[in-house]
């Protein structure tokens, strides 16, 4: 607790109040005018005790305030009464709100749970040295790991564990808080999966059978017993932090555009607000308990429209698309097949019949990776087009037709290729075999941790929840060990491609799956490869130059695959304000080196840009300065043309602002600055504040902001290899978790145009999110507490925030964090770090609720 | 015995008495022809209500005078109906003027309901239709009746006593004798011409809505009856009775689907009006809070919710007619009540509008993919249920070697078919611009295709789209139409196999039935009906289709009936304006329709005079007579009186069991002025309330601060004073902290409610008085 003393305004009032009264007087007053305003001041200090927070998938804002506003002609009240009540009555909603990044559940739920910068950048992410996949939203094969005792926490929460990042939950022990069934969360309740089978099925025979006549529904089963369990759970003083999670809108605007579906959906969580303010007013610390509603994205949906699928699992598999076997996270419904009713969903290959070199090898050979899981845009990584060409030679060079001059040819070929990425290739094998070294020395010492966990808990341990951090401990050691494995072998056979040599090259005695990796994309395509990928050999086969070498250009055939995917049209266009262009733009991340040499001084970025390829005419890069200093600026720099030559030199036309470039910037009549002066605004470096006020009502809304969140590797505790103190292994293994950041970056991101979506495993009719415009990351945020929570009123908050600000706002709100954003020191000791987003003042400072200080 | 027998003209029909011996085996299978006798003359009427109108009433007379409807006088209301009862003059949003004669100047709009009052305090409410797709050699859409419906009013203004009866649906008919014989025969599975004359008696109604579970048991007596009696005659009864009775429910169900559909339309044309108005009064509305939020700051907590339109039929009734329609096909849908309603109709409702987008997207990608042309069809609300695939022949002819995946599309390749080279079907030729969207042939960018029409598909179908018609070969959608009905023929009237009594059928069955459900597969699937009949509903309405080729569908659709008692589209518009004909002039006799009405008053009033023992038995009775004897009360002013009294109970009952449930605060869910107008009603006249009523207004007392409604609450609950009320008194007495002063007014109540109650004995009178004390 803070003294009154330390109050910058008890200094200014007392040399006042001294000059006019003799001394004892004013000691009197001032002991007074001191006791009044501490009264005054402790009043207004509001501080929340009790967090509880409902997060809710995909809710959109817009919709939220057009059916809070509607009158129920049944009830005489709003067709959302408790929307209505509790928040836009009673409460503060945030009319502005904004995802930071993709409007996707996984990387959006991470900014919201962290207050940090993304680190999860898709809702599946591929590895593509060892194809090991994350899957961030699949419950199913976490509850059963949970049964089999092999992890504890849900996936991304393990992702962001081993990058030091702290979600919100970590705030508080583990008996302080409620948390439900969440893509960020920690333990399973499988208690509560019992305890929701009891209450179904073992209950008033009568109730069970008028709902078996009815249709017994058991989709609710689960979230209708975390809802009971959190209820309860607000009579226990203890809990400080509660929350409930639900997908029910998000699932059913996939599927559904009406807005009788819309509306249920909506009435659904209206009822949940209902029951859970009444258990918060209930419950002793309701004066002190803040109520938060959040979504993560908003939701492309439109009675009108049906959202559109492009099948880029099919264009990819195709001749034209370079015949690639396919791997994606999700089972394509095209297939309607029994196996797609396993709920663990292992990763799934669609072979292509029209392959060009790896026909019947899908199983080793998969040449694609594909997350079109979030459906307004897709993740793409191809494999290297280095080791296709490779490969292809290698298959070349094992046939027995081929002629002296045309083995000599490609055996050179050969050669050259591999020389001209074995430096590269080799530095990055010796820093894994480094690093695999670090970490087969951690894996030991945490099986010698896992030994001497203790087995056996008391209530009061599982309390605190040591249960659970001995099995983190050992499942800890299980997936080192398994990383380990998959790392060792991708290395030795990248080993074995690079000792190959001329003098002893016999490709006879060769098998190819010895020196190319099967189940492995390898590096990261450059530009130059995207735009000249070798997918298969020339249909004449090899051809010779003049001089005897072979000819690349004719030898293989090549795709483009920046233009292939952007000029894809489809011949049914039947529905109004719908393009027969799947693709709007397409965005890949440019490393800032590589654009040195073309910038002048002024465009010079300090981190790596965003290229967007809306077509050989609509392109931009979108440059970032100062964001380590915490002073973001970005810049929007319209291209034409951007190509990268086999040295690694960009070269681009500078182009002037024009209509119909990608984010459609200067075309939004949305855009806060005056005709006249937008191109000269335009041109200009900008905060990232500065962005937002003035695009966030635009169609992209806070899209360009977004698109650097997605590109940007942004540092983290867990992965800062400068941090002081470290020792060498721990540096190496803050370098391996970096890398493997790197790996599951993708090689170019597919943003689709309006009412398109890339979903084909199920299809979305019902509309999308995922991309940057406004309609999906248009979210919800609402505050409402009891009167010694201070949360303001009948407030609407137009400033548009982001989703970098939940987090400090929620600390700020229960007096978690200082003035400069840092955490108090409680939470600096549990891993939280500054937070880089605006604390929402209209929320935490309306009722004068001060920052916490410093101990 | 008599009254037994008493049939709806109020005619008794007495068995003929017979004496001497008589042989077993004759009198049971005379038993059995009678039997078969009425399952073939009331089979189906029995499956939709306990009354027909079986017995014909004279003919009409003259020409029924129908009161025109545009403008209907708002009738004062009670409050809990405000919203609803201002509904009626928007008969108006029906909006244009109804007679025909002014539709040939101003074209009608696509539906408008026209009512009529009838004699004995009833009215009649029927929505007219705009067939498009009818239209002909240039002449206006004609305007059809669709669906009739009957609303009870007692005579009075007073809408909360009013209750809906029957609906029909005007293109229902009873089948004629030849189409009845047909549809006995086992294995005949196609279409017998249609009926072009209907009978001049009144149609037979659709639905019963006063009597739903009663017709459910009465479809499982059949069901029994068919199990322990019919079919232990031998294969040819067994046979024929089972296939009069599928071919009769599907029938039935086809139709049933069209009025949910008719209803589905008018509902979302109308809410969609509501929607365009509401959407530019909260534009307007968030422009002017932009105004004020700047100005004012960022308070806007007074900004007013927006007023609603009312429609026609009330929303509940209109919730009603969608839910009893929709729970009419499931096996124990007549035994839920209102609490069901709402959710039967949002979940029936999503679903088909998820598997309709599902299929849609489903078709255009397997289009797409295989080079076809996609073609959706839409209802008149908007909402696509059908889709065509065309071939374009200029590709036809550069694509020959193209290869086909049939998967989900179930035609044969049309890339590799000579019949298309050679095609001398229709054909049409189509407009698209440069971006390949459909256009006109004067946009002078648009690029002529000439395209062959190859299939039409439903949409509302489980997992993929279903197959109608294939126009090279008709025979596949007959297939798959007939592939349920060979398979349930065989299995359950040949071979006698029975998923109840037979375990490897049972689990083969499931097993082909989870692989063909999984796979998506529109073999055997009894949804296909749905598809089907929504067909037929959209080729009328959708006026977009070639006149050509709407024929060509239609002739084409009745090659793949599988029902013989299905009537042609034609004829079934004639019918429909036969039907209403005689409807409305059996609304306007005196012993016509008004007295169907008064009778059913008569026998809403039993359980106001009988026990539930006697009303078990009547009810039996009713069952057993296949519906035929109906037990009635003599109607006496007393009993009139007391049956007002009782719909109103029920109805504030079920509002006030819906208040309680829907929320943990009433007073933030729920205008109070309404919730108190019930409770007032129930604290006033609730005397014979039952034990929901009593539960719901505890709960209620639980759920609100609102002083007065919490004291109403407790009037009420004295007032019911039956056995859960008292229980329920005690129970919140109990649950009252010891300071409360509600404990102490609750007290009160209670000891007043036992004071007043003659029936209670003296320990149970002791065992309350021991827990709240004596005054």
């Amino acid at each position: 607790m803070r003294s009154f003393a330390e109050r910058p305004s008890s200094n200014r009032i007392q040399p006042q109040v001294s000059a006019f009264l003799p001394g004892i007087l004013v000691h009197l007053s001032v002991t007074v005018l001191v006791a009044l305003l501490w009264a005054v001041t402790a009043s207004a200090q509001a501080r929340a005790t009790r967090v509880v927070i409902i997060k809710i998938d995909g809710l959109p804002y817009e919709m939220v305030e057009r059916f809070e506003r509607e009158h129920d002609p049944m009830t005489g009240r709003s067709l959302l009464p408790w929307f209505d009540n509790v928040f836009f009555k009673n409460g503060t909603r945030l009319t502005n709100f904004y995802v930071r990044g993709m409007s996707l559940s996984a990387p959006s739920w991470s900014t919201l749970d962290t207050g940090q910068h993304l680190q999860i950048k898709g809702n599946v992410e591929f590895d593509r040295d060892i194809l090991r996949t994350y899957d961030y939203l699949n419950f199913i094969p976490f509850y059963f790991k949970q049964g089999t005792g092999s992890n504890v926490d849900m996936p991304g929460t393990e992702v962001l564990d081993s990058l030091g990042v702290p979600i919100l939950i970590d705030a508080y022990d583990n008996y302080q808080r409620n948390t439900g069934s969440q893509l960020y969360g920690r333990g399973a309740r499988m208690d509560t999966l019992r305890r929701a089978g009891q209450t179904k099925f073992l209950r008033n025979p009568k109730e069970l059978a008028g709902e078996f006549l009815s249709g017994l529904d058991l989709r609710d089963v689960v979230p209708d017993e975390l809802e009971r369990e959190l209820i309860e759970s607000l009579s226990d003083q203890r809990v400080h932090y509660l929350d409930f999670y639900t997908t029910s809108f998000d699932h059913m605007a996939h599927h559904n555009n009406d807005r009788a579906s819309h509306l249920a959906a909506l009435r659904e969580i209206d009822g949940l607000i209902g029951r859970i303010w009444t258990g918060i007013q209930k419950s002793q610390l309701g004066s002190e308990t803040v109520l938060v509603v959040v979504s993560d994205h908003g939701f492309n949906t439109d009675e009108r429209v049906i959202s559109q699928g492009f099948n880029l699992v099919r264009l990819l598999g195709s001749s034209a698309g370079g015949g690639h076997h396919v791997i994606t996270k999700r089972r394509l419904l095209m297939d309607y097949s029994l196996k797609s009713i396993n709920p663990f969903v292992p990763p799934i290959t669609t072979a292509s019949s029209q392959s060009y070199y790896l026909q019947k090898q899908s199983a080793e050979y998969p040449t694609a990776l594909l997350d079109f899981d979030g459906n307004e845009r897709a993740g793409l990584h191809l494999r290297n087009s280095d080791l296709n060409l490779l490969h292809i030679l290698l298959q070349q060079l094992q046939r027995k037709d081929l002629s002296p001059r045309l083995r000599r040819a490609a055996t050179d070929a050969f050669f050259v290729a591999v020389a001209r990425d074995k430096t590269r290739w080799q530095d990055e094998l010796d820093q894994l075999d480094e690093e695999l070294g670090a970490l087969r020395r951690a894996i030991e010492k945490q099986r010698a941790l896992c030994e001497s966990q203790p087995k056996q808990f008391t209530v009061q341990d599982k309390e605190m929840g040591r249960d659970d951090n001995a099995r983190r401990v050992c499942v800890l050691a299980a997936q080192w060990t398994a990383q380990q494995k998959a790392y060792r072998a991708y290395v030795a056979t990248m080993r074995n491609l690079l000792s190959l040599r001329p003098e002893s090259f016999d490709p006879f005695k060769l098998r190819i799956a010895e020196v190319i990796p099967e189940d492995s994309m390898g590096q990261r395509n450059s530009i130059h490869d995207l735009q000249n990928y070798v997918v298969g050999p020339a249909p004449a086969g090899l051809v010779l130059k003049s001089d005897g070498s072979l000819d690349l250009e004719r030898s293989f055939l090549r795709v483009n695959y920046l233009t292939l995917i952007q000029e894809q049209t489809v011949r049914n266009n039947v529905q109004q304000g719908v393009t027969n262009r799947p693709v709007d733009f397409i965005a890949t991340r440019i490393p800032r080196t590589a654009l040195a040499s073309v910038l002048s001084q002024d465009l010079q970025p300090d981190d790596d840009a965003v290229w967007l390829d809306g077509g050989p005419d609509r392109q931009a890069l979108v440059l970032p300065r100062g964001e380590a200093q915490g002073q973001l600026r970005l810049r929007y720099l319209p291209i034409a043309h951007l190509t990268q030559d086999e040295q690694g030199a960009i070269h681009f036309d500078l182009a002037p602002w024009q209509q119909g470039l990608p984010l459609r910037l200067l075309d939004d009549p949305r855009l806060d600055v005056p005709l006249d002066a937008r191109v000269a605004w335009l041109n200009e470096w900008h905060t990232d504040v500065e962005w937002l006020h003035a695009a966030h009502k635009t169609q992209y809304s806070n899209g360009l902001i977004g698109l650097h969140e997605q590109f940007t590797l942004f540092p983290t505790p867990g992965t800062d290899v400068k941090a002081a103190g470290l020792s060498d292994d721990e540096r190496l293994l803050h370098r391996f978790k970096s890398r493997q950041r790197r790996l599951v970056e993708t090689d170019m991101m597919i943003v689709a145009n309006n009412h398109w979506n890339f979903d084909v495993r199920g299809f979305n009719p019902g509309g999308n999110h995922g991309a940057f415009f406004r309609i999906s990351t248009h979210a919800t945020l609402m505050f409402a507490g009891g009167e010694g929570t201070g949360v303001p009123r009948g407030l609407a908050v137009s400033e548009p925030y982001d989703s970098l600000s939940v987090t400090p706002t929620i600390l700020a709100l229960t007096g978690n964090l200082l003035p400069d954003n840092a955490p108090v020191d409680s939470l600096a000791k549990r891993g939280f770090t500054k937070f880089p987003g605006r604390v929402i003042q209209e929320v935490t400072s309306a009722a004068g609720s001060q920052p916490a200080q410093r101990q | 015995m008599g009254a037994f027998f008493e049939s709806m003209d109020g005619k008794t029909h007495r068995p003929t008495r017979r004496t001497g011996r008589t042989d077993t085996g004759r009198i049971a299978l005379r038993f059995v022809s009678l039997l078969l006798a009425s399952a073939f003359w009331c089979g189906q009427s029995a499956a939709q209500s306990t009354n027909q109108f079986g017995t014909k009433p004279p003919a009409p007379g003259k020409a029924a005078e129908i009161e025109q409807p545009t403008v209907v006088t708002a009738t004062p209301a009670s409050l809990i109906n405000i919203g609803e009862r201002l509904a009626i003059p928007s008969s108006t949003e029906a909006t244009v003027p109804s007679t025909e004669s002014e539709a040939s100047s101003t074209p009608p709009t696509q539906f408008r309901i026209e009512r009529l009052p009838m004699i004995g305090g009833a009215e009649l409410l029927t929505i007219f239709g705009r067939l498009d797709g009818m239209r002909t050699n240039g002449l206006p859409a004609p305007e059809v009746p669709l669906v009739s419906v009957v609303r009870d009013t007692l005579s009075d203004n007073d809408p909360e006593n009013d209750r809906l009866r029957y609906v029909w649906m005007l293109t229902y008919t009873q089948p004629t004798m030849l189409k009845r014989i047909a549809s006995a025969i086992p294995f005949f599975y196609r279409h017998v011409g249609s009926k072009r004359q209907a009978s001049s008696g009144p149609p037979a109604p659709l639905l019963d809505l006063s009597n739903t579970s009663r017709q459910t048991w009465n479809r499982f007596f059949w069901m029994g009856l068919q199990n322990v009696f019919l079919d232990s005659y031998g294969i040819p009864l067994k046979a024929a009775s089972r296939s009069y009775r599928q071919n009769a429910a599907d029938y039935r169900t086809a139709h049933a689907t069209q009025a949910l559909s008719i209803l589905g339309n008018y509902e979302n044309l109308r809410q969609r009006l509501r929607d365009e108005s509401e959407l530019l009064a909260l534009n307007q509305g968030s422009a002017s809070n932009q105004t004020s939020t700047r100005d004012e700051g960022l308070n806007d907590t007074m900004t007013p919710l927006l007023p609603e339109r009312s429609p026609a039929f009330t929303p509940g009734e209109m919730l009603e007619l969608r839910a009893r329609l929709i729970l009419s096909g499931k096996t124990f849908g007549g035994f839920l009540g209102p609490d069901k309603f709402n959710d039967t109709v949002e979940k029936g409702s999503a679903a088909s509008v998820d598997t309709i987008g599902h299929n849609w997207e489903m078709l255009r990608q397997r289009a797409e993919a295989e080079g076809l042309y996609f073609q959706p069809l839409n209802m008149p609300d908007g909402r696509p249920t059908h889709v065509l695939l065309w071939l374009s022949k200029s590709d036809l002819a550069t694509q020959s070697d193209r290869s086909f995946s049939k998967r989900f599309l179930n035609i044969a390749n049309p890339w590799s078919d000579l019949r298309l080279r050679n095609w001398n079907g229709y054909a049409q030729a189509q407009y698209f611009d440069s971006d390949n969207r459909p256009t006109t042939a004067d946009n002078p960018e648009a690029r002529r295709l000439e395209m062959i029409p190859l299939a039409l598909y439903g949409l509302d179908h489980p997992k993929i789209p279903a197959l109608l018609i294939d126009f090279r070969d008709d025979l596949n959608p007959k297939g798959r139409e007939v592939s349920r009905r060979v398979l349930n023929d065989l299995t359950k009237n040949i071979f006698s196999l029975s998923s109840f009594g037979n375990l490897p059928y049972f689990l083969g069955r499931n097993a082909y039935k989870f692989i063909t459900g999984r796979r998506g597969i529109d073999l055997n699937q009894p949804s296909r009906l749905k598809s089907y009949s929504e067909l037929k509903l959209l080729l009328s309405f959708n006026g977009s289709l070639d006149p050509r080729l709407q024929r060509e569908i239609e002739q084409r659709l009745e090659i793949i009936s599988v029902n013989p008692l299905n009537n042609d589209s034609q004829s079934e518009i004639q019918l429909a304006r036969q039907q209403y004909d005689s409807l409305v002039d059996f609304a306007r006799r005196p012993d016509g329709l008004s007295a169907r009405i008064e009778r059913d008053r008569r026998a809403e009033m039993v359980p106001l005079q009988h026990g539930s023992l006697s009303r078990f038995f009547i009810n039996l009775g009713n069952i057993v007579s296949f519906g035929r004897y109906v037990h009635r009360e003599r109607e006496t002013p007393e009993l009139l009186a007391r049956l007002e009294l009782a719909r109103r109970t029920e109805r504030h009952t079920n509002f006030l069991s819906r208040i309680a449930k829907s929320s943990p605060q009433t007073e933030v869910a729920w205008d109070m002025s309404t919730v108190k107008h019930s409770l007032q009603f129930l604290a006033d006249q609730g005397a014979d309330a039952n034990g929901s009523a009593a539960r719901a207004t505890a709960l209620i007392f639980q759920r609100t601060s609102d002083p007065e409604a919490r004291r109403l609450c407790l009037d009420a609950l004295s007032k019911i004073n039956n056995k859960s009320a008292k229980k329920a008194l005690i129970s919140l007495y109990r649950q009252e902290s010891s300071d409360s002063e509600w404990r102490l007014v609750i007290a009160e109540h209670l000891r007043k409610a036992v004071a007043e109650d003659i029936h209670m004995k003296p320990p149970e009178v002791r065992a309350v008085l021991s827990q709240v004390g004596a005054p």
